[in-house]
């Protein structure tokens, strides 16, 4: 059996790690009844229960006096679709920085509390990102402006615009260049306010900005085809992809969607015989290598001369011109052969910024016949469109002093260009400088007047993702404070008086109405598209091959050079950083360092061994100090930093976390580059940097926890890898009454192979069940709340290892270990199968935790919520807005755990009793099922012969974690089938 | 080795006890310590509480007429007085001038009011000097209720006693039998501790709480009299958690028309009227208060049980003043799930429940009751 690691530590010597995680536990609790300097301080134990007796007589004695009294307050007039104590579901839409999702936001007496994924929505199919999931926090922060601004003062809007009004006036009439800085702007009706501003101001253009650029796949798809947008790519139709650095499943483009579409045909769980096989070539250990069945580790240089390398030997077989450039030392033969035997069904794909690989890469899915096949031209994406050229132009007609004007949207570039800094200086000389920014950021910070706009939640809005697939964004609560939508502030500069919800309406019965027959009538379509949050009529796109280009871009391909070169790469849970003031967020742990609260420098496993380096020491990266992670698999000479931190005004919890690296893009050839060459590095000897690292959490003592097979063994034999789930039931033998579940018997199940370890489902189960943040020390103590954690487990070569991620919720075992430990009798097992936990019953012993096989039960150390010690969002009302009323907020001294949605479970059987109904298959759906993009997670009834749970128990793949313990899991694993050559 | 701590406790507590008691017998007092400067323009503090002696009946002194506060409380009672109390004369009047508060009192529009006002003697000045009381009354709100301190002062004195009794047994030895001191140690100190788990039980529940609200409304009136079915307000309490409180435009339903009750009036059902006038909800004092980690839905017990209102609210028909009924403890829930039979044949859900179904067909007599399907579980209630 292979051998499994969690870290480096444990590879080498288990038993030692184990020592040292014992020992540091014991450290952890003893610091409870200890103060930090070790001084008695406060209150002993032992004075607090001789004060005890004293207090609990006399308060029993005077608190029967005084009761608070509470107020029931009614609606003055009832809103009829309002039911205080049921929710209203809204479809809405997302869309930041290039990341785009159909939602269904669930609204609680009027608070939005959760979202959810949008069922309907063809391109995000109910799934979701734990950013799209956090985002419903951002509604709550409290960094957002609490209204318009004119250099740090207060500005009635009528003042602002009568000021701005006039400055635009002053602009135009002696032709004084005004540039709209926008992110991409994917808004139809948008589009055409923009359009209208700039005819009513001819000085001004517009300028859209990605912090993250695809200019390179836009200029390539530009000369290649005519289209400045992405292709559509179909995962689900091919059985080769081929990835260059692009992390597709994580931060690429369109993560959810492409999550669907890979899951989709990687899936067994239905008697498919056939997988997607899966090449990904890349320097730091991303998401989407995690899930490769071959990953080579290689430098970014080295990237364009494999691209070349294997666009010729494509070449060489088709018959096609091969070109001259810059060779590679990796052998691409195999990959070729693979790919020249899928025609037609395989993709290629480069997360490069260089247009030279981009036009590569066009050539070699053309020459595979890949478009029109996996690569569809019809639903091109359009979520990216920031050209770098532009970009480059702007700031260096900033920095000369030839703008006189700027209005900044949704953009922030003093923080994230990489001349952010000379930027924010020119921004300063302006004469007329506008943000439109809804919260704190750095540009805003700089900029004469702020104009917030509203949260998404509380705006209407209108998206094209998609070539000919819309979406409608809606309000899901009003404005909490006061802001306007930028549509509204520029149509009226344009002199027009209009809501932009009257703008919005207007344009799609102009335009998206005539192109459906549905509906006859306009109000009728509105409707019904605003219930459904999309409206996907389609389009027919051509785009022939241009080979034209090809030549001159294999020529100027760069070559690999010498020397460490350091990559830059937007992290899963913070992105571009824009949201670094979410604290759900920060705490999130990387999927695959599973760090979190910091960026950090991961160095591979031989360099850091020849310089003596271990977790948390520190090194200089051109002088920047950066804490170190030893990141198995990544490339040699290589180093890798997380862009989107080192935020300076971004709100309490994001500013100084982590450093900033957007300084350190380059830029080649006009356009930015996400990695920089000959990185000096020097060890800082002697200094550490404390990492809140919950990795080696929760160990599981090296046994068969993630059970694995390659397919080809699995077609062969379905039970492949999992030979010892049946002689473990063989044993199960018990002495007492088994447990009969007359009603409903609740299970899960989990479907490694598809979850790709996203961590959309920690975050969103956060939302769901009150979880609380708890700040980087805490995380550190390995106290971290998190009810659904995503284990990661390494496998083979440490320079290029095979990786599992697993998640771990409470297993709700029909024989639970923890149940008959627990003195009061705090958590029994109920009637349908779940382990209950009573919070107020709990006296805090944590006999349950110790006694917990898969330690997924939390302790409440401190009182997290309403405690300016932990200063996240739980200790404001703004920030306890988001608590969803129908969970508990657990207090101090008792343990919690995942109760697989106790409060959706009740919900649904409520319903069905109303309705006089049994409950129908899949109707309960648990918060981390509902939006996994994967869809790894089944929830069901075990009970019901037909559910789908029920069959997933019964596939060959499934097993349970520790199931020779006999504790008898209601939640059961498939196993991972890789699909290696 | 051995350790003893009991002088170090004696005096780490005795201090601490001190200041407890100081704390609770000063805490009323103290409210006369503070007096507050005067609110109301061009009135002193003699005025406004010449104005209170007025209002209550002690000027002038030969006043035949009964004080004012006798019918218009001053104070929460459990008793029933449909006459507006003094605070909600003082908020309504508070914006108001003078002389229609006067014209009000001396030259009232309803016979009734003009009946029991037909004595008053107060007149100009006098009666300014109310209003400015009243004024007073309403910016200031009504003084706390002193909280009841005799069961306090009980167990202090049943600690007096046995205080004494020790002291009795151990050093003075004057009484010859023993026993009685013994006796009495033993009777106070039971009693001191039945009195600690009685309120011990209690802490948290409010069994009976029958608070006064901003507006005297009867569901005697209303449900009783009336015939009003409680679904009618209470609309959501079929298919939501939550029964509601009736917003104010249900209110109006009727009281568009009905604009003067039997029993108090205009004053009561103006309130509603200037609420909804105002944009201004009525802030009703809660009643049935569940704590925050208890989850209970109306519609199951409603819409799914089919239980009647009254079984847990009492006889809410027969109520002037809405009091709580059950305790609302855990054990009188657990209790009426162990009693309560389920509609397990009318409701398809509970198909789900084979076996169920086939037990009950071998045994004719056997009933399912809530507690056979898992209504006791913790987490039907706790999450």
């Amino acid at each position: 059996m292979k051998t499994y690691w969690r870290s480096l530590e444990e590879l080498e010597d288990p038993r030692a790690l184990r020592i040292r995680e014992a020992r540091e536990e014991a450290r952890q609790k003893s610091l409870l009844y200890k103060s930090k300097e070790g001084v008695d301080a406060g209150n002993s134990r032992r004075d607090f229960l001789k004060t005890l007796g004293f207090s609990v007589a006399a308060a029993t004695l005077v608190a029967s006096c005084k009761r608070p009294v509470e107020k029931a307050i009614p609606y003055l007039i009832k809103p009829e679709e309002i039911t205080p104590g049921k929710a209203n579901y809204y479809a809405t839409s997302y869309y930041d920085a290039g990341d785009y999702c159909s939602e269904v936001v669930k609204v609680r007496d009027g608070r939005p509390i959760k979202i959810e994924g949008n069922e309907l929505s063809s391109i995000s199919q109910s799934g979701t990102s734990a950013r799209v999931q956090a985002s419903i926090l951002n509604l709550y922060d409290g960094a957002r402006y609490k209204g318009p601004q004119k250099q740090n003062q207060p500005i009635s809007w009528v003042d602002a615009d009568q000021e701005v009004g006039q400055a635009l006036e002053d602009l135009k009439s002696h032709n004084g260049r005004l540039v709209l800085l926008t992110q991409t702007i994917i808004s139809p009706s948008t589009k055409k306010i923009i359009t209208q501003f700039l005819q009513t101001y001819p000085n001004a253009e517009w300028i859209q900005y990605d912090a993250v650029s695809a200019s390179g796949i836009l200029t390539a798809n530009q000369k290649s085809f005519g289209q400045r947008a992405i292709p559509d790519y179909r995962f689900d139709k091919s059985k080769v992809v081929v990835s260059f650095g692009a992390d597709f499943l994580g931060t690429w483009l369109s993560p959810v969607e492409y999550t669907k579409r890979y899951t989709s045909a990687r899936r067994l769980d239905d008697g498919q015989r056939t997988m997607l096989r899966h090449y990904q070539i890349e320097s730091h250990m991303s998401l989407t290598g995690s899930n490769a069945d071959v990953r080579f580790p290689v430098k970014p240089s080295e990237e364009a001369g494999m691209v070349l390398a294997l666009y010729n030997a494509i070449a060489g077989a088709k018959g096609a011109e091969q070109f001259s450039g810059p060779g590679t030392t990796v052998d691409v033969t195999p990959l070729a052969k693979e790919l020249l035997e899928n025609e037609n069904q395989s993709i290629v794909i480069s997360g490069s910024n260089d247009e030279n690989i981009q036009l590569l890469v066009n050539g070699i899915n053309h020459l595979l016949g890949n478009f029109g096949n996996t690569l569809l031209w019809d639903s091109a994406l359009l979520t990216k469109q920031g050209l770098d050229e532009e970009i480059s132009q702007l700031t260096a007609d900033l920095l000369a002093g030839k703008i006189e004007g700027l209005l900044v949207w949704g953009v922030n570039p003093v923080y994230d260009h990489p001349k952010g800094q000379e930027l924010e200086a020119a921004i300063r000389k302006l004469k007329l400088s506008v943000s439109f920014s809804e919260r704190k950021d750095e540009t805003a910070a700089v900029c004469q007047y702020i104009l917030p706009e509203p949260n998404y939640l509380e705006s209407w809005n209108d998206l094209e993702p998609k070539a000919g697939f819309y979406s409608l964004a809606q309000p899901t609560i009003s404005p909490l404070f006061d802001s306007r939508s930028v549509q509204e502030s520029l149509l009226k500069w344009s002199g027009q008086e209009q809501t932009y919800a009257e703008f919005l309406k207007i344009t799609w019965e102009n335009e998206f109405f005539p192109k459906q027959n549905e509906y006859a009538d306009f109000r009728l379509f509105w409707n019904y598209s605003l219930q459904k949050g999309v409206f996907e009529p389609g389009t027919t796109t051509t785009a022939s091959f241009n080979p034209e280009n090809l030549n001159a871009a294999a020529s100027s391909l760069a070559a690999a050079k010498p020397g460490t070169e350091v990559v830059l790469y937007e992290s899963i849970a913070l992105g571009n950083g824009k949201y670094a003031n979410n604290p759900w967020l920060q705490e999130l742990p990387d999927p695959i360092a599973k760090i979190s609260w910091d960026n950090y420098a991961s160095v591979p496993v031989a360099y850091a061994e020849e310089n003596g380096l271990q977790n948390e020491s520190v090194i200089r990266i051109n002088g920047l100090e950066l804490p170190v992670f030893i990141q198995p698999g990544q490339a040699k000479d290589t180093l890798a930093v997380a862009l989107g931190y080192g935020r300076t005004h971004a709100g309490k919890v994001g500013d100084g976390v982590g450093k900033n690296m957007f300084s350190y893009v380059t830029e080649k050839n006009g356009s930015r580059q996400y990695y920089f060459e000959n990185a000096s590095v020097e060890v800082a000897s002697g200094t550490t940097f404390p990492l809140a690292i919950s990795q080696t959490h929760h160990s599981m003592e090296g046994r068969p926890i993630v059970r694995e097979t390659n397919l080809d063994e699995y077609l062969l034999k379905p039970d492949a890898g999992n030979e010892l789930h049946e002689e473990f039931e063989k044993h199960h033998v018990t002495l007492y009454k088994e447990i009969e579940f007359k009603g409903h018997h609740w299970g899960m199940a989990v479907d490694l192979n598809s979850c790709t370890g996203c961590g959309n489902c920690a975050i969103s189960c956060q939302a769901e069940n009150n979880v609380q943040v708890i700040g980087k020390e805490q995380v550190r103590n390995r106290r971290i709340m998190h009810w659904i954690r995503v284990d990661r487990y390494y496998s083979g070569d440490p320079a290029n290892p095979d990786v599992s991620h697993q998640p771990v919720m409470c297993q709700h075992c029909d024989n639970a270990p923890c149940e008959n430990v627990c003195p009061v009798a705090a958590t029994p097992h109920s009637d349908e199968g779940l382990n209950q936990m009573a919070y107020n019953r709990c006296v805090g012993t944590k006999y349950c935790i110790n006694n917990c096989p898969y330690r997924v039960r939390r302790f409440n150390w401190f009182q997290y919520v309403n405690n300016d010690k932990f200063d996240y969002n739980a200790n404001n009302d703004l920030g306890r807005m988001v608590l969803n009323p129908d969970v508990t907020v657990r207090s101090r001294g008792v343990v919690e755990k995942c109760s697989m949605c106790v409060q959706r479970i009740q919900e649904k059987k409520q319903e069905a009793k109303l309705a006089g109904r049994m409950l129908e298959d899949g109707e309960i759906k648990t918060a981390c099922q509902q939006s996994c993009p994967g869809n790894a997670i089944v929830f069901g009834d075990l009970n019901n012969p037909e559910s789908k749970i029920s069959k997933l128990f019964k596939d060959k793949r499934n097993y349970h974690l520790l199931e020779e313990l006999h504790t008898l899991p209601s939640v059961g694993y498939l196993t991972k089938v890789r699909n290696k050559a | 080795m051995k350790r003893m701590y009991p002088a170090e406790t004696v005096f780490r507590l005795f201090p601490l006890a001190i200041l407890f008691v100081f704390l609770i017998i000063s805490s009323p007092f103290s409210l006369f310590a503070q007096p507050h400067a005067p609110l109301i323009e061009g009135h002193s503090h003699e005025d406004i509480k010449r104005g209170e002696r007025f209002f209550k009946g002690l000027l002038p002194f030969n006043s035949k007429g009964n004080a004012c506060s006798s019918c218009h409380n001053l104070t929460p009672s459990d008793t029933l007085n449909w006459n507006p109390s003094a605070i909600a004369i003082a908020t309504k009047y508070l914006g108001k001038d003078f002389d229609s508060f006067q014209s009000a009192i001396i030259e009232p529009s309803r016979s009734k009011m003009a009946q029991s006002h037909q004595d008053i003697q107060l007149q100009g000045e006098d009666l300014k000097m109310v209003k400015a009381y009243l004024d007073d009354l309403a910016m200031t709100g009504l003084s706390p209720m002193k909280p009841s301190i005799n069961n306090l002062l009980l167990f202090l004195f049943l600690g007096l006693l046995i205080t004494w009794t020790l002291l009795e047994l151990i050093f003075f030895r004057k009484i010859k039998y023993r026993i009685i001191p013994v006796i009495i140690f033993a009777g106070a100190f039971g009693f001191q501790v039945k009195m600690l788990v009685d309120e011990g039980i209690k802490l948290g529940r409010s069994q009976d709480y029958a608070p006064d609200q901003p507006i005297k409304f009867s569901h005697k009136v209303h449900a009783g009299d009336n015939g009003i079915d409680c679904m009618y307000c209470h609309h959501t309490a079929e298919d939501s958690k939550s029964a509601g409180i009736p917003a104010m435009n249900l209110c109006m339903n009727c009281h568009v028309l009905i604009r003067e009750g039997t029993n108090s009036g205009q004053f009561e059902i103006a309130k509603i009227v200037e609420s909804v006038e105002t944009e201004t909800p009525v802030e009703w004092v809660r009643l049935h208060n569940l704590p925050d980690h208890v989850f209970f839905s109306h519609a199951i017990h409603v819409g799914v049980a089919k239980l009647d209102c009254q079984q847990c609210h009492g006889p809410v028909e027969e109520m002037d003043i809405m009091r709580q009924h059950a305790d609302l403890s855990m054990g009188w829930c657990v209790n009426c799930h162990r009693d309560t039979d389920v509609k397990f044949t009318e409701n398809g859900y509970y198909e789900t429940f084979v076996k169920l179904h086939e037990e009950l067909e071998i045994d004719d007599l056997k009933s399912i009751k809530a507690e056979d399907i898992g209504a006791n579980d913790c987490m039907r209630c706790h999450y």
